[in-house]
């Protein structure tokens, strides 16, 4: 699981690094219980980056992700814009699905009272208390606001070693 | 990785896919290949393309694959991708090549518009290439795979021999209908309560490329119900892939008439794009008038470069009840026509779009059904199965199929079945061949002598069996090639072994040649007499049989052109 988490800590940190605001990050202060320090983590055979890169790569390659975060859109009409994101959030969606199965933490209905066990095995890392917490951090349960996700199968592409990753995608040039 | 005792290997004009069964459940296999550079991954389908790649194209060790470190080609998922980009280097359709007796099917031609300094491969090349990667999958195991009905038996041959050529040693053909069939009679346990003594299946195959037809027919045997196969319907080059093609012309026409013109890559995902539309506006309870068709700018502007369009239900109506699928009578024939200028240069694509028109035909030809299986994706859509079985009314339909996978499933089916573990349908040669002789009249100059046919090998022939003529006897030169005229119909079925045709009717097409090279001797002409056989593989094989049993192989002449 390390190997998941990692990928997609640095996905996420590559995708919106220096835009993350302040009070997210404060807001982690809540989880702060929760979030297990990695205990020195045995040798992975892939690089943290390397996963990320490569979905990345794909998500651009088979949904134009890159290019559609990186364009300033505050230029276009929510038309324009509109039917641009039909197609990006279509083929993202088959990028993700494809690549990795994601089930809810809880499964459950949200804004209903839920017990904490409810998250069965993943109860320790898969929970975040939000609003009244009880001292210790922990609580039996509350309303459930967020079902979670989590990634229970990661079924990326085996990659050569002669790939470099970091071309997200290659400049192209028609020939005439 | 699981790999069973019988494997069914799906060969298909536009995606190839593998099932496998170790005698238990079938299931499908999936297939290790490239998805773009150095990026290997296992998928369910196989797409049937290949590129041609130059030898500075790709990084070096992007192109290899596990068991190869350097082909020589691009298979599969990252040549159907790449091959968007740079067509003119991609071969597809290989085995709509491969069963088109008007060119040479063992000459390098394809793709036919490579650039010059590129090496062209072979239709058969191709298929060997497709074979051997699926090959990768099947280890010692009885292997079936699967050929269109409409196959005839050249193109059997050149199957074989790509199998041959790719390694495949333990190995039988089957029709693709008919694994469709096997792969509904895998579903469905209680298949003898839902089929009766009398009873006449229909299956109908509509793939990307090509459509198929087929006629089963229910008997009874001592009480026990048998299945035999009864007709099958000629090669038709006409499926999905021209449905996409039609809406993709409609849309662009809409886009040209506001000024929006699109360059080739833009056409292509225009094309994917409307099949999409087309799946969403054909899905079941979808009551939306239209669906948007969005093609993304090229470069990193994506929302700037964006052109919208729409594919609106009345479009897709229109297309697809009028011109691929419209009512016609029941005496209907498709029309032969000059072929117009939508047309690739080449594969001789059925001139009539009318799917309904060729069934129509293949009903007159071959009977009534009172049951209808439906196969491939075009009759995933509600609309078109409604207009099929209205057409053949009263038919019912046989539920619970798979349209995706059902004919490598049904290939291992078959597998488990030839090992006595399921039933078996009756079927054998699904043609009557005929071989022309030259009516014996006064020489004419300028008019060619004309010719009589007369059948050499009867409809529905089973595999294993032989047929002689001992009355036709031919005098061959030795040392010198002798080459017969060949032909054959899907409609004649009561035509036996040394009955004559004079004249040759309509519904009998003439084949490629077959030939014959009888090794130099004393005498200077051997007498000889004709024999065929169907092999085990499920492959026609002509022999010419002198004196003391000598037999020479007549072999399929797939270089010389017949139309």
């Amino acid at each position: 699981m390390s190997r998941i988490s990692n990928a997609f800590s640095s996905f996420f940190g590559i995708l919106f690094s220096g835009a993350l605001p302040p009070d997210v990050a404060k807001a982690y202060g809540y989880v702060k219980a929760e979030v297990k320090k990695p205990e020195a983590p045995k040798a992975p055979e892939v690089k943290p980056a390397d996963g990320a890169l490569q979905l990345l790569g794909i998500l651009q390659r088979d949904a134009r992700l890159v290019d559609f975060l990186m364009e300033d859109i505050g230029a276009y009409s929510d038309d324009q814009v509109g039917a641009a994101v039909r197609t990006v959030h279509e083929q993202c969606g088959a990028v993700l699905k494809r690549c990795v199965t994601l089930a809810p933490v809880i499964d459950g209905v949200e804004g209903v009272y839920t017990k904490s066990e409810a998250a069965g095995a993943n109860a320790k890392q898969g929970l975040k208390f939000i609003g009244n917490v009880p001292a210790e951090g922990r609580a039996p349960g509350g309303i459930l606001r967020h079902k979670g996700w989590k990634a229970a199968v990661i079924d990326l592409p085996k990659v050569s070693p002669a790939v470099n990753l970091f071309i997200i995608a290659p400049a192209e040039i028609e020939v005439e | 990785m699981s790999s069973g005792n019988v494997i069914g290997i799906d060969l298909g004009t536009t995606n190839c896919s593998v099932a496998a069964s170790d005698g238990g459940p079938v299931v499908i296999q999936p297939i290790p290949q490239l998805t773009g550079p150095g990026e290997l991954r296992e998928e369910a389908l196989f797409p049937s393309f290949l590129y041609i790649h130059g030898a500075k194209e790709f990084p070096e060790g992007t192109t290899g694959l596990p068991w190869d470190d350097a082909p020589k080609y691009i298979l599969g998922e990252w040549a159907k991708r790449r091959g968007v980009e740079n067509s003119s280097r991609l071969v597809h359709s290989a085995k709509s090549w491969l069963s088109y007796s008007g060119v040479d099917r063992t000459a390098p031609l394809l793709p036919l518009t490579a650039p010059d300094g590129v090496t062209k491969i072979s239709p058969l090349e191709a298929s060997t290439a497709y074979l051997t990667h699926l090959r990768q999958s099947c280890h010692d195991a009885q292997v079936l795979i699967t050929v269109p009905a409409s196959f005839d038996a050249s193109a059997r041959g050149l199957t074989e021999l790509a199998a041959t050529n790719a390694g495949f040693t333990n190995f039988v053909l089957l029709e693709e209908p008919q694994a469709a069939f096997y792969a509904w009679l895998e579903r469905h346990d209680d298949w003898r309560t839902r089929v009766h003594n009398g009873d006449k299946i229909l299956v109908i195959d509509i793939g990307g490329g090509t459509t198929d037809f087929t006629l089963i027919a229910v008997g009874e045997t001592n009480g026990e119900l048998t299945l035999e196969r009864v007709a099958v319907g000629e090669h038709i080059l006409l499926g999905g892939d021209n449905i996409d093609l039609a809406l993709a012309h409609a849309v662009e026409q809409e886009l040209a008439a506001k000024n929006t013109k699109l360059d080739a890559i833009q056409l292509h995902m225009l094309w994917q794009r409307c099949r999409a539309a087309k799946e969403k506006l054909l899905a079941k309870n979808a009551t939306q008038r239209d669906e948007p068709v969005t093609i993304l700018g090229r470069g990193t502007g994506l929302i700037g470069g964006t052109i919208k369009a729409t594919l609106r239900r009345e479009t897709l109506e229109q297309v697809l009840l009028n011109g691929f699928l419209p009512r016609v009578d029941k005496d209907e024939q498709p029309v032969k026509a000059k072929r117009a200028a939508l047309a690739e240069v080449g594969l001789p694509y059925a001139s009539d779009p009318r799917i309904t028109a060729h069934l129509a035909r293949f009903i007159q030809q071959a009977g009534a059904p009172t049951h209808v299986l439906f196969n491939g994706g075009v009759l995933h859509s509600e609309i078109v199965r409604q207009r099929i079985v209205e057409m053949l009314n009263p038919v019912q339909v046989l539920e619970g199929e798979d349209l995706m996978h059902a004919v490598a499933r049904g290939a291992a089916y078959y597998g488990l079945a030839r090992q006595g573990k399921g039933i078996r349908i009756r079927g054998g040669v699904p043609r009557t061949y005929y071989i022309g002789i030259e009516s014996s009249m006064p020489a004419v100059p300028g008019i060619p002598a004309p010719m009589k046919a007369v059948t050499v090998v009867p409809f529905g022939l089973e595999e294993g069996s032989r047929v002689e003529l001992p009355k036709l006897e031919f005098g061959l030169l030795t040392g010198e090639p002798a080459e017969f005229r060949f032909f054959s119909s899907v409609s004649r079925h009561n035509d036996k072994p040394g009955d004559v045709l004079d004249p040759i009717p309509a519904e009998v097409e003439e084949l490629s040649p077959i030939e014959v090279n009888l090794p130099a001797a004393a005498e200077k002409i051997t007498r000889v007499t004709l024999a065929a056989d169907v092999t085990a593989t499920g492959v026609l094989e002509l022999w010419c049989v002198g004196k003391n049993d000598n037999r020479w192989k007549l072999e399929f002449n797939v270089r010389e052109q017949t139309q």
